[in-house]
């Protein structure tokens, strides 16, 4: 008698199928984040064209395609209408007031690619999108009929920008010739509000200080005054180069180009120019601070505290974790204790970040931070040194974070180190100490790298307990400059992560803002993923190394 | 010799560094458990003040001088370091709280042989008071107690300002024209009004609009045809006005028109007679205390019929004796009710609790208060005693009914759980209930674990049972670098990209869950007409290849086929579908969003230790089960699967501590409102994602700042309960399978 086996309870092929699902869905979704960042995050420093919009209602747009969708609009019985229609950027912000505008398609009459469509890059107000009609620099000027009057604008620009940097250097030289004015005021000031001001001896010391202030005064006073003439006759001149430029409408603006950042005639560019032109902004988005409350311009600053801080975290943590899987491998007797230290690092390792967070806030910056300022900051209380968020604060706490994944890490790069190689170094006298030393740490190298890296990997992403710990969507310094004492732990910092939350859902602006998010995640991501595949790759390779090994 | 001395010095520096080393290492390793140790003993210890009852410490008592038997008011300065009394004849003394000297006497205006009868302050931060006399004179003054600087450090000097005097006219023009009992209040708008009982017992009101400078007068004694009031109060803000009779009945009268008051509705609370009235800080809730020694808080709550109503709330502690005086705290809901023995309490209105119970004294009280900072309570008795109790209630709002119970709040309709932690005046009422945080937390995890748990445990069997090596090597790593996804980023795109897409395919995301089904359900019984010596030739690792374009075929048809089934079922509006039948309203970031973006961060952790422990089971019992004729899923399903159960709980257990836990995502990707509704169309506000928004602004040993960390502490414990349980599974299971 032959029994057929059902394919569904035996043979069970579907449910292998079914089991497959789990991996498509779950490896689909993560090609779907990727793609979306990748595509969003790399297409905002390409430059559009700028297409000529006239709709029926004769109005005129010039802008940059944004995007083209179904709006859903609702008809008198509630039911859901698609209308089909495109978002423009419109730039102009100081006249429009808003960036974008929707324009239903079947209102567009005429769309064209204007050849000399201009776009300006401001310092404010982000993108001006218009046509120039004039070039005036100084005494030149060239109206709308001149052949050349993109090159003239170009000649002028590069003019006022020289002339700003000019400007710029005249005002630092004011700055670094009163200098020394401002010092002495200073101090005289902080005198006189302290109570030893008010002694007779203070008062004397006051005296004294007022009368070198006045020395002080006259003997810069000449040069002072020879660049305040310059100052301003530079000023003067800057202003004079500015363009008049006319926006779709017809509307016309006087525009100075010592605020424009850059501007192209993206309609004219080819793929090469245009390539060109979008590893300028690549650059400019690593390497510039930011501008218009960090919706355009770089995000230099937040990469920059990142870095600090993440190198803060990992010289308090690497130590520290390295001892602890030191101890748990090759000192402890295995019982209970290190039964506890491992439960110990397993339960740190699920601890939600915001409660290390909450953790860091109340202990590092109003514990230990307000007892440090009560003891060396009290001359400057109330207002805190270290009883507030700043970069050792935000560092400390991500270092007791990442703490597991460094212990995990280098235990198993210390597991991984023969046993008879160990035991080799002993039995030829060596201390435990020098076994450690010379035998198991250098083999075990490459675990504590894999879990340096992974640590500095969640330590960039996270930041939920930076948000409370020190933190801040603009810091006006940076944590580490040239001013002494080159590092100022106290000091708050810009974080890639925090940046992304910040500009996203916190900017007033976040339609215009997007694209700074996406590039900003996109940058976090490629970080946090090139180090992972790191780490990844350093680990196999132990384990690969080890597997040969013949011990 | 010498060679043999560097020698030793050298074996001596090497034992000296081994044991140094050994020390410190050692320290390492103890580090973390101190360190664990210390996230917890610091949460519980910033904790703990919550959970502290008030208390209270004698500081002093002596006897007051230069002052007459009958004190009608007492108070203090903010520095508790100047107290004044008012006595009957009109002398108004400040005193040195710490020996009792006397600083400055001053005088109220008096005539001959005049005394006054009654006395009530009228402003809680101010010291503005009006007294009353028994030839019909109000006096209306203004103590200032200021604060000067100065290098031997603050002094406080005391003033005090006569404001206006004013003589009532005289019921019938009889002679003696008494003030018997006076209630009074100046609003912020400085705007006076008053409201007095003659010694007939008629009822006046009196008010001074500041605006225009015209003064109003009243007579309310019809309202009350033949009841005797008892007690009066206005409110702070100078709109409401109750009076209590001797039957126990309550009128409440809206001053909003100061040329006609209005009757606005009466009551009956006790059969006694009501014998002392008093608003709360907020002007909502009133404290009645009764001759029967019973205190109840009632505030106005909304009826059904939109009719506002004084509905009674809390009944506290009642006294042995009749409650004579209550004072408010111009802090909080704070209050102090006072007997004729000398019996005082103290109340927190919100959670309805009597905090303390203490005799200040043997003989009635004739006057007390809570010092400005609510830090202290004064009291002066009949024998002219003063006595300061310091006073510690830093936290009377966080009660374990406070935070986990139903609180009734003024101006909601019933008990209800909420959280609002600010608000924007310092007459707000902190609501701290944690529960709609809790509730929140799991509502998040609750979809991310719905969605997240049957994909990452399908996921890892196949990985583990049923792909080659290859495959599994190239998935893991990408899952691991899916894990190490920054999670501001994921929440980012679920707040900004997901939710909006959501919205607007929503119809066609919710078919997937149809039309993957039964699109599967078809391709298998496709596949089942390939003859079976093809379908066996295929190579472990394909069905992978195949199930692509049975995916996305399926997404493709929910995508097209969603807007038709909205049309078809959902009246082309599913939104508005759920509005109008089931009364919810669709939020663009919801609980939906949040569940498929968690799925990113749990997945990840899931399907990692759940693999491991799919793997891990021993080889020599698959061999055995397909050995013995077993087809590969029945390996899995009855062999495998039951092996390793444990550990796919414990892999199932770190996910829900992940979600729980998560911070970035549920912040971005919610509204963050604290609502109490599992819908999964509208969303929540979390536990961790409320510390993140709040911590920063909670002013340090606050209240508030004390309930975030004890929801620190909340979530600590959970994860580290959920860690514990699944470390202690898998060392089971690691122990089990060792004789394998």
């Amino acid at each position: 008698m032959s029994r057929r086996i059902s394919y569904f309870k035996q043979k069970g092929d579907p449910y292998i199928f079914a089991s497959g699902l789990g991996l498509v869905v779950a490896l689909g979704m993560v090609t779907w984040i990727i793609a979306v960042i990748l595509s969003r995050g790399l297409s905002f420093f390409w430059p559009g064209d700028l297409v000529q919009i006239t709709t029926s209602g004769d109005e005129t747009y010039l802008g940059e395609l944004w995007a083209q969708e179904d709006a859903i609009q609702l008809d008198a019985d509630g039911h859901k209408i698609p209308v089909k229609q495109t978002q423009l950027k419109i730039g102009n912000r100081d006249l429009y007031g808003m960036d974008f505008t929707w324009i239903r398609d079947k209102n567009i009459t005429e769309q064209a690619y204007p050849e000399n469509a201009v776009t300006f890059e401001r310092l404010e107000y982000g993108n001006f999108y218009g046509f120039i009609e004039a070039v005036h620099s100084g005494d030149e000027q060239y109206g709308a009929d001149h052949p050349e009057l993109y090159t003239k604008a170009r000649q002028a620009y590069r003019l006022a920008r020289e002339k700003r940097e000019q400007l710029r250097e005249t005002q630092e030289a004011m700055t670094e010739l009163s200098e020394p004015l401002t010092r002495l005021q200073r101090e005289i000031s902080l005198l006189e509000i302290s109570p030893e001001g008010r002694t007779d001896e203070g008062l004397q010391q006051l005296e004294e200080m007022r009368r070198s202030a006045e020395q002080l005064e006259q003997e810069i006073a000449d040069a002072y005054q020879a660049l305040t003439e310059k100052y301003e006759k530079l000023y003067l001149e800057e202003r004079g180069i500015y363009l008049t430029v006319r926006t779709a409408a017809g509307e016309e603006k006087e525009l100075h180009l010592s605020e424009v950042v850059r501007f192209f005639r993206p309609n004219q560019m080819g793929v090469f120019a245009k390539s060109w032109h979008y590893a300028g902004k690549l650059w400019e988005f690593v390497a510039d601070d930011p501008r218009e409350s960090n919706t355009e311009g770089g995000v230099f600053p937040a990469i920059f505290g990142t870095v600090v801080m993440v190198l803060l975290m990992s010289i308090a943590v690497v130590p520290f974790g390295v001892m602890a899987a030191i101890y748990l491998n090759e000192y402890a007797r295995q019982g209970p204790v290190t039964r506890l230290i491992r439960m110990s690092v397993n339960n740190l390792a699920g601890v939600p970040s915001i409660v290390f967070g909450v953790f860091g806030l109340g202990f590092f910056i109003y514990f230990v931070g307000g007892s440090i300022d009560q003891l060396f900051f009290s001359n400057k209380l109330p207002e805190p040194t270290f009883g507030t968020g700043g970069i050792l604060w935000a560092s400390l706490t991500l270092a007791l974070l990442t703490l597991p994944v460094v212990v995990v890490a280098t235990e198993e790069g210390l597991l991984a180190v023969p046993r008879a190689n160990k035991e080799g170094a002993l039995a030829l006298g060596s201390t435990r100490w020098q076994m450690i030393r010379k035998v198991v740490l250098p083999n075990a190298m490459p675990g504590i790298l894999t879990g340096l890296i992974l640590a500095i990997s969640r330590g960039a992403g996270e930041v939920a307990p930076l948000m409370i710990t020190g933190v801040v969507k603009l810091a006006p310094t940076l944590a580490l400059d040239t001013t002494f004492p080159f590092l100022h732990l106290d000091r708050k910092f810009m974080h890639l992560g925090f940046h992304i939350y910040d500009v996203g859902f916190q900017s007033p602006n976040v339609e215009a803002a997007k694209p700074m998010v996406y590039s900003t995640a996109l940058l976090l991501i490629v970080i946090v993923v090139l180090l992972n595949i790191i780490a990844i790759y350093i680990r196999n390779n132990l384990r690969k190394k080890f597997k040969t090994s013949t011990f | 010799m010498e060679q043999n001395d560097t020698k030793q010095q050298h074996y001596e520096s090497v034992y000296r560094a081994d044991r140094w080393a050994k020390r410190f290492i050692t320290a390492g390793g103890y580090g973390i458990i101190v360190s664990i140790l210390a996230i917890l003993l610091f949460l519980v210890y910033q904790s703990l003040p919550l959970g502290q009852n008030a208390s209270l410490k004698h500081l002093l008592s002596y006897p007051v001088t230069d002052t007459g038997n009958q004190v009608l008011l007492t108070g203090s300065d903010s520095y508790m370091e100047i107290f004044y009394t008012l006595d009957q004849a009109g002398r108004l003394n400040f005193y040195h709280i710490s020996d009792g000297s006397l600083v400055l006497a001053e005088k109220l205006p008096l005539g001959e042989g005049e005394k006054l009868l009654s006395a009530a302050r009228g402003s809680l931060g101010r010291d503005v008071f009006a007294a009353g006399s028994d030839s019909g004179r109000v006096i209306t003054a203004e103590i200032s107690m200021t604060a000067v600087f100065s290098d031997s450090g603050r002094v406080i000097v005391p003033s005090l300002d006569i404001e206006e005097t004013w003589t009532a006219e005289s019921a019938g023009d009889s002679i003696p024209n008494h003030i018997e009992q006076l209630a009074f209040v100046q609003n912020e708008d400085l705007s006076r009004f008053w409201a007095w009982k003659d010694h007939v017992g008629n009822i006046h009101l009196r008010i001074y609009d500041a605006d225009d400078e015209e003064t109003y007068q009243h007579t309310l004694q019809d309202y009350f045809q033949n009841l005797t009031v008892t007690a009066m109060t206005l409110s702070h803000g100078g709109d409401n006005f109750i009076a209590g009779t001797q039957s126990g009945d309550l009128f409440w009268f809206k001053l909003d028109d100061f040329e006609s008051p209005e009757l606005k509705d009466t009551w009956k609370s006790t059969q006694n007679a009501i014998s002392s009235l008093q608003y709360l800080l907020g002007d909502q809730a009133l404290v009645i205390g009764d001759n029967q020694g019973a205190v109840e808080s009632w505030f106005p709550v909304r009826t059904p019929a939109n009719w506002l109503k004084f509905t009674q709330i809390h009944r506290f502690e009642s006294h042995p004796a009749p409650v004579t005086q209550i004072y408010t705290s111009s802090r909080n809901r704070n209050f102090l009710t006072v007997d004729n023995k000398g019996n005082v309490k103290l109340h927190y209105a919100t959670t309805g609790q009597t905090e303390l119970n203490f005799r200040a004294s043997d003989f009635p009280i004739q006057a007390a208060g809570l010092t400005p900072k609510s830090n202290g309570i004064i009291a002066v008795d009949g024998q002219r005693q003063f006595t300061l109790f310091q006073l510690n209630d830093p936290h009377p709002e966080s009660t374990f009914q406070g935070l986990f119970g139903k609180v009734w709040y003024e101006g909601y309709p019933q008990p209800e759980f909420v959280w609002q932690s600010t608000g924007g005046s310092d007459e707000f009422e902190p609501k701290l209930s944690l529960i709609p945080l809790i509730f929140g937390t799991l509502k998040g995890t609750l979809y991310a674990m719905l969605f997240s748990v049957p994909i990452a445990i399908m996921a890892a069997i196949y990985v583990s049972q049923f792909s080659p090596h290859w495959l599994a090597r190239a998935i893991k790593p990408t899952v691991e670098i899916m894990a190490a996804l920054p999670s501001v980023v994921i929440g980012f795109l679920a707040g900004l990209y997901f939710s909006p897409l959501f919205e607007e395919y929503l119809m066609g995301f919710l078919s997937v869950f149809i039309f993957l089904p039964v699109v599967f359900i078809l391709a298998v019984l496709i596949w089942r007409m390939v003859p079976e010596h093809h379908r066996t030739r295929l190579k472990p690792g394909t069905e992978l290849a195949l199930l692509i374009p049975v995916v996305s075929l399926a997404i493709a048809i929910s995508i097209w086929l969603g807007p038709t089934i909205e049309a078809v079922f959902f009246g082309a509006n599913f939104q508005q579908w759920i509005f109008t039948n089931l009364g919810v309203t669709y939020e663009t970031r919801n609980s939906l969003v949040v569940g498929f973006a968690l799925g990113f961060a749990v997945i990840p952790i899931i399907f990692t230790m759940a693999e491991d422990a799919l793997t891990n089971v021993p080889e020599s019992l698959s061999s055995a089960s397909l050995a013995l004729g077993a087809s590969r899923w029945q390996t899995v399903r009855r062999v495998i699967l039951p092996a390793a159960s444990g550990g796919i709980f414990a892999a199932t257990m770190l996910g829900l501590g992940r979600a729980v836990g998560e911070t970035m995502i549920v912040l971005m990707a919610t509204g963050n409102t604290p609502i109490l509704d599992l819908n999964p169309f509208n969303g929540f506000r979390a536990m961790s994602a409320c510390i993140a928004v709040e911590i920063p602004e909670a002013p340090v040993g606050g209240t508030l700042y004390r309930v975030l960390f004890f929801t620190a502490l909340l979530l600590f414990v959970f994860t580290f309960v959920i860690n514990t349980v699944s470390s202690m599974i898998g060392e089971r299971l690691r122990k089990k399978y060792a004789r394998f």
